[in-house]
C-alpha cells in the first residue's frame, strides 16, 4: 500500500497534464489534496502496514518500507508540500504558471516519498535524480537573472554529487552483486577492507553531503535558497536538502555501511564545523534569505552531531532536530516570503520595526527562532538538549561545550535578525506596509502552533514517538 | 531598693526616647517636659542608689553572654555625673533653637544616648558592654548628622573613626574572654604578657579613643562645627570623656594590673604627653570658638590618660579626678560657647568682641571655667594636675615638662580666646547681644559653682567618689587632704604667670588679643607643620579615604576591562570571523567546487588512513 504514495502522485500527475484546461484551474488543490493524503497516510495503520496491493495493481508492488524514521521523513514531506503550496498563492499568479508549479511540485513528491521509501541502492538514486531534476526547474521557473544563476550553481553541484554517488554504486555493486541495503551489507562485512572499497565509502559520502549543504561542500546552498522564488525557498530547506542529503546519510550509515569510529568521526567533525561556521558566517549576512539559509546550513551540522554519536539517543535527537528544523525553517521561510510579498526586498538594511506593522508574522518569526536557538519549552529546545545530551553520555565533552556555545552564537544571528527586521521603530518609507494576505499567515500561524504544541507536549511525544524511533 | 532599678536605669530613658519620637509634634513642650522629667528622675534614682551595692543577673547566651549588671562606688560613681549632666544640659537644649523636626530626634537621641551610657557603665558583662559601647556610635552618628548640610559628612567620618577603633575593642574582648575563660568583668584578672598585652593594647584603643585621645581625635573638631552645640557639651564632652576612662581605669587596674616599671604603662604615658601637646599646639592657632574649645577636649584626654598611665597611686587618683573636672569645665565651656552663638549669631572669634559688657553671666562662668581648665588654683582643675604632675615626675622628668608645657600653652590659648570674644571693642555681631536666657544659664552656673567646689573642698571628690571606686589599688593612701607638693606649686605658678606675661606682650605687639599667640604659628618650623595640618595631612581618615578612593579607581578599571571583553572583545572576533567568511563566499562556484573536492579527497585519505570505514 505503500506504493499508493507514489502511484497517486503520479496518476495525479497524469490527469491533470492531459486535461490542460480543466487541469489547470484546479491544479493547485489537488495538490493541497495529495498533500493531506500524505499526512493521513503517515498516520495511517492501514497504508503504513504495507500491505500488497489486490489484483489488478499487483503490477505495481515495489519494495517499499518504511520504519519510523521513513515515517517522520514522509510526515515532513507532506507538511511542507502544503505549506508551500499555499505560500506560492500571491507568488505564482498567472494560470500557466500555476500549472507548472503543481506538476513540478507532484514530481517532487513523488521524487522525495520514492527516496525514503525504498530499500535498494539503485532506486534510491533514481528518485533521489527526479526530485534534484524536479527542484532545478522549480528554482528557475521564474527566468530571472538570479534563480537562473542559483539553479545554476544547483545543478552544477548536484551533478558533481550525482558522479560521486552513482561512481560508489558502481564499485559497491561489484562487490555485493545485488543492489538492496542488506544484500549490499552482508556483502561488505564479509568482503575484507579494500581500498576500493574505502574509497567507494570516501566518495559516496562526499556526494551526500554536498547535497546535504554541510560545509565544505555547501557552497551552493546560499544562493540557492536565496534566489530560488519564495515557495520554492520554502521547499527546498524545508524538506528537499533534509531528504535528498541527510536522511540518505542517515540510512546509507544505518543500513549498510554501519557505525563505525572513523564514520562517527567524520560526521562529528563535518557537523561540529558545519554548526560553528554556519552560525558565523550567518552573522554577517545582511539579506534575509541567505541568513536563514547559512542557518540552516549550521542546524544540519547540529543533525549530523547528533547522528555522529551513534548512540540510539542520538538517531534519536537527530531525527526529532530533522521535524523540528523542518517546521522552524519553514516557518522563517515564510516570514521571509511574506516580507518579501509587502516589502518587494528581502535587503535587512531597508527593514526595521516591521512587528508592529506586521503582527503575525513578527511574532510567528519570533517563535521560531526561539525555537531554532533552544529556548525552552518550545520544540527545538528538546532536540538540541538531547543532541548534547547524546553527545555528553558518549563522551565527547569538548564537542558537547562547544555545540553549547555554537547554540549561542545562534542566538546571537537570531536576535540579529529579529532586531533588524522586526524589532525598533518602523522606517519611514514602510509606512503603507500592512499584515501579509491569508496565504501567508495561515501557514506561519499553523506552523507556529505546531512549534508550541511540540515543545508544551513534548513529554507525550517522546514516549510515543521518539523512543519507538530509537528501537531499531 | 531592689536591683530592679538597675534596668529601670536603662531601659527609661530607651523608652522615653521612643515616646518623644512617637508622640505627634503637635503636643507642645511635650518632649521638653518629657525629656527634663526623665532626667531629673534619673539623676535622682542614681543619687539614691548611690552608697549601694548592687548586681543584677539574667543567663542569656551560651558562650558566657548573661545580661549582668553591677552596681558600685565607681559605677554609681558615674552614673551619677552622668545623671547630672544629662539633666544640666536637657535644660540647656530646653531653649536653644533647633532646626524645624530636628529638635525631636535631637531629644529622643539624647535619651537614647543615655540609655546606652547607663547600660555600658552598669554592664558587668563584657558582651553586654560592647553592645552598649557600640550602640553609641550609632547616636553620636544622629546627634552629627541632623547639624544640617554638611553635617552628614562629618557624621560618617565619626562613625567611620569611632567604629574603627571600636572594632580593635571588639576584637581586644574576643581575646580577653579567650584568655579568662569569662566575659564576666568582675571575675577576670589577667597578667601582661604576649596575647594578655595585644589583648590589653586592643582595648585600650578602644576605650581611649572613646574619650577621644590621638590618633582617633579628628573627627571631634569638625564635629564641633557640624553638629549642633548641646551635643557637643554633652557626649565629646562629658558622657565620652565619663566613660572612656572609666574603662581605661577598669581595663589597667582590673581586668588587667598595670605595673609602674612595664613598657604598656611607658606607652600610655607617651600617648598621653603627645595628645597633651599636639593637640594644644592645633588649639592654640583656631579662630573659631568652638573648634578651640574641641582641641582642649582632646588635650585634656592626654592628662587623663597621662595619670592613669603613671600606674602609681597618686597618678591615678589624679587622673580620675581629672576626670570628673574636666567634664564639669568643658562642657560649661561648651555651654558658653553656645549661648555666645545664640545671642550674637557667630563663633568666629575675628567677629566677636567686647561681650563682657553684654552677658555678664555667662563671662563670669568661661572665666572660671577657664581658669579650671588651665590649672588656677583655688579651682579643681589645679587641684587634678598636681597630683598629675606629682605622678608623672615620680616616672619620670620629661612627662613632667611635657605636661607642664601643656598647661602653659592651655593658659595662653585660653587667655587668647577670653581677650578675644568677651573683652576688647565690641564688634558689630556683638552690639545687640544680650545676655542668654535663664534656661541656659542656670546649667552654666551651676556647673562653675560645681568647679569651685569642688576645688575648695577637694576632700569630698577624692575622697567621696574617686578614691572608694578604686580602693583596692591606693595602697593606703588617701589624698584627700593632701597639700600638693610645694616645689611643683612654685613651678605652676610661675609657668601661669608667664603665660600671663606672654599675653600681654603678644597682644601689644600684634594690637588685639587674638594674635598673641601668632608668633607660634609663624615660627619657622612649625608654620610648615601648622599649615599641613591645617590641610588635614595629617589625619588618619583622610589617608583612609584617599586609599578607598584608589582602590575604587582600580575596581572600576577591573569592572571596565570585563565589561569590554563582554561588549567589545568577544563581538569584535565573531564580527572578525564573519567578515572573513563573508569574504570567501565569493559567489564563484568554481571555488565552492574546489572546497567540495577538497573536502572529498581529506574525507578519503582520512578513511584510507584508519584502514577501515
Amino acid at each position: 500500500m505503500l506504493s499508493l504514495l507514489i502511484l497517486i502522485p503520479l496518476a495525479c500527475l497524469l490527469l491533470i497534464s492531459f486535461l490542460p484546461l480543466k487541469g489547470k484551474r484546479v491544479a493547485f488543490a489537488v495538490v493541497m489534496a495529495l498533500s493531506f493524503f500524505q499526512i493521513y497516510a503517515v498516520f495511517s495503520p492501514t497504508i503504513m502496514a504495507n500491505r500488497l496491493l489486490p489484483g489488478l495493481a499487483s503490477a505495481f508492488n515495489f519494495t517499499l518500507a518504511v520504519d519510523s524514521l521513513s515515517r517522520i521523513m514522509l510526515l515532513c514531506i507532506g507538511i511542507v508540500i502544503f505549506i508551500a503550496l499555499l505560500a506560492a498563492g500571491p507568488f505564482v499568479k498567472e494560470e500557466d504558471k500555476r500549472f507548472y508549479f503543481s506538476g513540478l511540485m507532484i514530481l517532487e513528491l513523488m521524487g522525495l516519498n520514492g527516496v525514503v521509501m525504498v530499500r535498494d541502492i539503485f532506486s534510491m538514486y533514481v528518485f533521489w535524480e527526479v526530485a534534484a531534476a524536479a527542484s532545478f526547474v522549480l528554482i528557475a521557473l521564474e527566468k530571472k537573472r538570479d534563480p537562473l544563476e542559483g539553479a545554476f550553481k544547483y545543478m552544477i553541484f548536484s551533478s558533481v554529487a550525482t558522479v560521486f554517488v552513482l561512481s560508489a554504486i558502481a564499485i559497491i555493486l561489484l562487490i555485493s552483486g545485488s543492489t538492496s541495503f542488506t544484500a549490499i551489507r552482508v556483502a561488505l562485512l564479509v568482503t575484507p577492507h579494500s581500498n576500493l572499497i574505502i574509497l567507494a565509502v570516501g566518495v559516496f559520502l562526499a556526494g551526500l553531503f554536498m547535497k546535504a549543504g554541510v560545509m565544505p561542500f555547501h557552497g551552493y546552498l546560499p544562493d540557492a535558497y536565496a534566489s530560488a522564488p519564495a515557495p520554492v525557498s520554502i521547499l527546498l530547506a524545508g524538506v528537499v536538502t533534509k531528504t535528498l542529503g541527510v536522511y540518505t546519510a542517515m540510512r546509507i550509515v544505518i543500513d549498510i555501511f554501519g557505525f563505525s569510529a572513523s564514520l562517527k568521526s567524520i560526521l562529528l567533525c563535518i557537523g561540529l564545523i558545519s554548526a560553528i561556521f554556519g552560525a558565523l558566517a550567518a552573522m554577517g549576512q545582511k539579506d534575509f534569505k541567505r541568513l536563514l539559509a547559512y542557518s540552516s546550513i549550521s542546524q544540519v551540522g547540529y543533525i549530523f552531531l547528533g547522528f555522529g554519536c551513534g548512540t540510539p539517543l542520538g538517531i534519536a535527537a537527530a531525527i526529532f532536530h530533522i521535524f523540528n528544523h523542518t517546521v522552524f525553517k519553514s516557518l522563517l521561510f515564510v516570514n521571509a516570503a511574506a516580507v518579501e510579498d509587502r516589502l518587494g526586498t528581502l535587503d535587512m538594511g531597508r527593514m526595521s520595526g516591521l512587528a508592529s506593522r506586521m503582527p503575525i508574522t513578527g511574532t510567528t518569526s519570533v517563535l521560531a527562532s526561539l525555537s531554532l536557538s533552544g529556548v525552552p519549552p518550545l520544540a527545538g529546545f528538546w532536540s538540541k538538549l538531547f543532541i548534547i545530551l547524546a553527545l555528553w553520555q558518549s563522551g565527547l565533552y569538548g564537542v558537547a561545550v562547544t555545540a553549547v556555545l555554537a547554540s549561542l552564537l545562534t542566538l546571537a544571528y537570531m536576535l540579529l535578525l529579529q532586531r533588524r527586521v522586526f524589532f525598533g521603530t518602523p522606517e519611514k518609507d514602510l509606512s503603507g506596509v500592512v499584515e501579509a494576505g491569508f496565504n501567508l499567515t495561515l501557514p506561519a500561524v499553523i506552523l507556529a502552533i505546531l512549534i508550541v504544541g511540540v515543545g508544551l507536549l513534548f513529554p507525550y511525544i517522546v514516549h510515543t514517538v521518539i523512543f519507538p524511533v530509537v528501537s531499531f | 531598693m531592689t536591683n530592679l532599678f538597675l534596668p529601670l536605669l536603662i531601659f527609661g530613658p530607651l523608652l522615653a526616647g521612643c515616646l518623644v519620637v512617637l508622640v505627634p509634634q503637635r503636643v507642645r513642650f511635650f518632649k521638653e517636659v518629657l525629656v527634663l522629667a526623665v532626667t531629673v528622675a534619673d539623676l535622682a534614682l542614681c543619687l539614691r542608689l548611690f552608697p549601694e551595692e548592687m548586681t543584677l543577673f539574667y543567663p542569656w547566651g551560651s558562650y558566657g553572654i548573661d545580661f549582668s549588671l553591677r552596681l558600685y562606688r565607681f559605677s554609681a560613681f558615674i552614673l551619677a555625673a552622668a545623671g547630672g549632666f544629662a539633666f544640666l544640659i536637657a535644660l540647656y537644649s530646653c531653649v536653644f533653637m533647633f532646626a524645624k523636626e530636628k529638635g525631636r530626634l535631637f531629644f529622643a537621641l539624647f535619651l537614647f544616648s543615655l540609655s546606652l551610657v547607663n547600660g555600658a557603665v552598669l554592664s558587668d558583662n563584657l558582651i553586654v558592654l560592647l553592645f552598649f559601647w557600640e550602640g553609641l556610635l550609632l547616636t553620636v552618628f544622629g546627634l552629627i548628622a541632623i547639624g544640617g548640610k554638611t553635617a552628614f559628612k562629618t557624621a560618617v567620618k565619626a562613625l567611620v573613626i569611632v567604629g574603627v577603633a571600636d572594632l580593635c575593642m571588639m576584637i581586644g574582648i574576643a581575646l580577653v574572654g579567650h584568655l579568662s575563660g569569662t566575659f564576666a568583668i568582675s571575675k577576670i584578672q589577667l597578667s601582661l604578657g604576649g596575647l594578655g598585652s595585644l589583648a590589653f593594647v586592643l582595648m585600650m584603643i578602644g576605650a581611649i579613643s572613646k574619650a577621644g585621645s590621638m590618633p582617633f581625635h579628628t573627627w571631634i573638631p569638625d564635629a564641633s562645627i557640624d553638629a549642633p552645640l548641646p551635643f557637643m557639651a554633652f557626649l565629646p564632652a562629658a558622657l565620652e570623656k565619663l566613660l572612656g576612662i572609666y574603662l581605661l581605669a577598669r581595663i589597667c587596674l582590673d581586668l588587667f594590673k598595670l605595673v609602674p616599671e612595664s613598657g604598656l604603662s611607658l606607652a600610655l604615658m607617651i600617648i598621653g604627653s603627645v595628645t597633651i601637646l599636639l593637640a594644644v599646639m592645633m588649639a592654640l592657632i583656631q579662630k573659631n570658638y568652638k573648634r578651640l574649645l574641641s582641641y582642649h577636649a582632646i588635650s585634656q584626654v592626654g592628662y587623663m590618660i597621662l595619670g592613669i598611665g603613671t600606674a602609681v597611686p597618686i597618678g591615678i587618683v589624679g587622673g580620675l579626678f581629672h576626670m570628673i573636672n574636666h567634664a564639669m569645665y568643658k562642657s560649661c565651656l561648651f555651654l558658653t560657647s553656645g549661648a555666645v552663638e545664640r545671642q550674637s549669631g557667630t563663633t568666629d572669634l575675628e567677629r566677636l568682641g567686647g561681650l563682657a559688657g553684654k552677658m555678664p553671666v555667662t563671662f563670669l562662668c568661661f572665666f572660671i571655667a577657664a581658669a579650671a581648665i588651665s590649672g588656677v588654683p583655688p579651682f579643681n582643675g589645679f587641684f587634678s594636675k598636681e597630683l598629675i604632675y606629682d605622678g608623672a615626675l615620680e616616672r619620670g622628668l620629661v612627662f613632667y615638662l611635657a605636661a607642664i608645657l601643656g598647661s602653659f600653652l592651655t593658659a595662653a590659648s585660653f587667655l587668647k580666646l577670653g581677650h578675644a570674644a568677651y573683652l576688647g571693642p565690641k564688634s558689630e555681631a556683638t552690639q545687640k547681644a544680650k545676655e542668654a536666657p535663664v534656661f541656659m544659664l542656670i546649667p552654666m552656673i551651676v556647673i562653675a559653682a560645681g568647679c569651685v567646689y569642688f576645688g575648695l573642698q577637694r576632700s569630698f571628690p577624692i575622697g567621696q567618689l574617686v578614691q572608694p571606686a578604686i580602693e583596692n589599688h591606693l595602697e593606703g593612701q588617701d589624698f584627700s587632704f593632701l597639700l600638693p607638693n610645694k616645689n611643683l606649686v612654685a613651678v605652676t605658678a610661675i609657668m601661669l604667670l608667664m603665660a600671663l606675661v606672654n599675653h600681654i606682650l603678644g597682644a601689644k605687639m600684634k594690637g588685639s588679643g587674638l594674635k598673641a599667640v601668632d608668633y607660634i604659628h609663624d615660627a619657622p618650623v612649625l608654620s610648615g607643620i601648622y599649615e599641613k595640618a591645617e590641610r588635614r595631612c595629617f589625619d588618619p581618615y583622610e589617608w583612609g579615604r584617599a586609599f578607598m578612593k584608589g582602590l575604587s579607581f582600580l575596581l572600576w578599571r577591573l569592572d571596565r576591562g570585563i565589561d569590554w571583553v563582554y561588549n567589545a572583545g568577544l563581538p569584535g572576533c565573531a564580527q572578525a570571523l564573519s567578515n572573513t567568511l563573508s569574504r570567501w563566499h565569493s559567489g564563484s562556484y568554481v571555488t565552492y567546487l574546489g572546497w567540495s573536492l577538497g573536502g572529498l579527497l581529506v574525507l578519503v585519505i582520512f578513511l584510507m588512513s584508519t584502514r577501515s570505514f
